[in-house]
C-alpha cells in the first residue's frame, strides 16, 4: 500500500532532494517554482519509480500531468487503481 | 554482479578493440558483440572468450530491433555506441540519401540506441553509455560534412542527454578519436597515409586500444562524477 509517508520518502530518495518529509505538504504542487520544485526529468522518474514501486502505469502524458499534481493526487491514483483492479 | 556491456559495430576495428580491452581488464563482463552481416572477425573473438562474449544481431537505425537486442541480453549496464560509417564527397556533389543515410547511420542510430538503453537503465538507477564520436564532429576535413553533421550532433545528444540522465545515475559520455590504425580508408595509399603521419604531432596514429582505454574508463563505476564530456583522443592534433 502507498501511504503518503512512504510516497514522500520515495520521492526524497529517489530524486535526491534536500528536503525531509515533513516540509513537503499533502497537497503541495510538486512541479513549479511556488511548490517543491520539481521538474520534467523529476516528471520522467516518478513515472518509472510508481511503475516498478507499485506496478502503476500511466497511459499518456497528459494521464502524467494529472497524476503527478501533489502527493495527494499520486496517492490517490495508485490507490485507486488497485481498487479498481 | 557481472555487468553487461554492448557494444555496436563490434565486427570493426574500433569495435573489437574495445571489446577486448572489457574482456581483459573486467574479467566478470559479459561482452555482447552488435553486429550485422559481416561477423567473421566479432564470431572469432567469441570463440576465444570462454563464454564471456556473445554475438547479437542487431539493425542500428531499428528501434524494434534495438529493443529485441536488449531483451535478449537481460539487463544492460554498458552501452557503447560505436557503429558508424562514412560516405565522403563534397557537399555540391552529396545525393539526398548520402547525406540521410550517413546522419541515420550515425546520429540516428545513437538516438535509437540511448533510447533503447535508457528505459532499461532507469529501472536499475544506474548505467554508462559511451557514444563513439570523432574528431571530425569539431575538426572536419573537407568532404565530410554529412559525417561531421552526423558526429557533431552525437556530442551534442550527449551533452544534453548527460543532464536528463544524471540523477538516474546513468552517465553519458562521448569520445572523439582522430585516426586510428586500421581504421582508414583502404583506397588511401601509402604515401598519403604518410603524409599525413608527418602532419601530426606525434607524427603516428592512435592505436584501437588507447581508443578502447578511454571508453573503458568512462564506462567504468569509477568514472561515476564525469558525464556529459566530448575527449577528444587525437594526439596532440587539435
Amino acid at each position: 500500500m502507498l501511504t503518503r509517508q512512504r510516497l514522500k520518502e520515495l520521492l526524497i530518495a529517489e530524486l535526491m532532494l534536500d528536503l525531509k518529509a515533513t516540509d513537503i505538504g499533502d497537497d503541495t504542487p510538486l512541479f513549479g517554482p511556488a511548490g517543491v520544485g520539481l521538474d520534467s526529468v523529476d516528471a520522467l522518474q516518478l513515472v518509472v519509480m510508481l511503475e516498478k514501486h507499485y506496478g502503476f502505469k500511466m497511459a499518456d502524458q497528459e494521464q502524467a500531468r494529472q497524476v503527478l499534481q501533489s502527493v495527494d493526487s499520486i496517492v490517490q491514483a495508485v490507490e485507486g487503481a488497485k481498487a479498481v483492479a | 554482479m557481472p555487468r553487461n556491456i554492448l557494444i555496436t559495430g563490434a565486427n570493426g576495428t574500433l569495435g573489437l578493440a574495445i571489446a577486448e580491452f572489457f574482456l581483459s581488464y573486467e574479467p566478470d563482463a559479459i561482452v555482447h558483440l552488435g553486429v550485422r552481416e559481416r561477423r567473421e572477425r566479432a564470431a572469432s573473438l567469441v570463440e576465444r572468450s570462454e563464454g564471456r562474449a556473445k554475438l547479437v544481431t542487431l539493425e542500428i537505425t531499428d528501434p524494434d530491433a534495438w529493443k529485441a537486442a536488449i531483451e535478449q541480453i537481460g539487463s544492460l549496464d554498458v552501452l557503447v555506441n560505436n557503429a558508424g560509417f562514412h560516405d565522403d564527397v563534397l557537399l555540391a556533389n552529396m545525393k539526398a540519401d548520402q547525406w540521410s543515410r550517413v546522419l541515420e547511420g550515425n546520429l540516428g542510430s545513437v538516438f535509437h540506441g540511448c533510447q533503447a538503453a535508457l528505459a532499461v537503465m532507469m529501472r536499475q538507477r544506474g548505467g554508462r553509455i559511451v557514444n563513439i564520436a570523432s574528431l571530425s564532429a569539431i575538426h572536419p576535413p573537407a568532404g565530410q560534412t554529412n559525417y561531421a553533421a552526423a558526429k557533431a550532433g552525437v556530442v551534442g545528444l550527449t551533452k544534453s542527454l548527460a543532464k536528463e540522465a544524471a540523477r538516474m545515475g546513468i552517465t553519458v559520455n562521448a569520445v572523439l578519436p582522430g585516426y586510428i590504425e586500421g581504421g582508414l580508408p583502404p583506397e588511401w595509399s601509402e604515401e598519403h597515409l604518410k603524409a599525413l603521419k608527418m602532419q601530426l604531432p606525434m607524427r603516428r596514429f592512435a592505436r584501437p586500444a588507447e581508443v578502447a582505454a578511454a571508453v573503458f574508463f568512462l564506462a567504468s563505476p569509477e568514472a561515476s562524477y564525469i558525464t556529459g564530456t566530448a575527449l577528444p583522443i587525437d594526439g596532440g592534433m587539435i
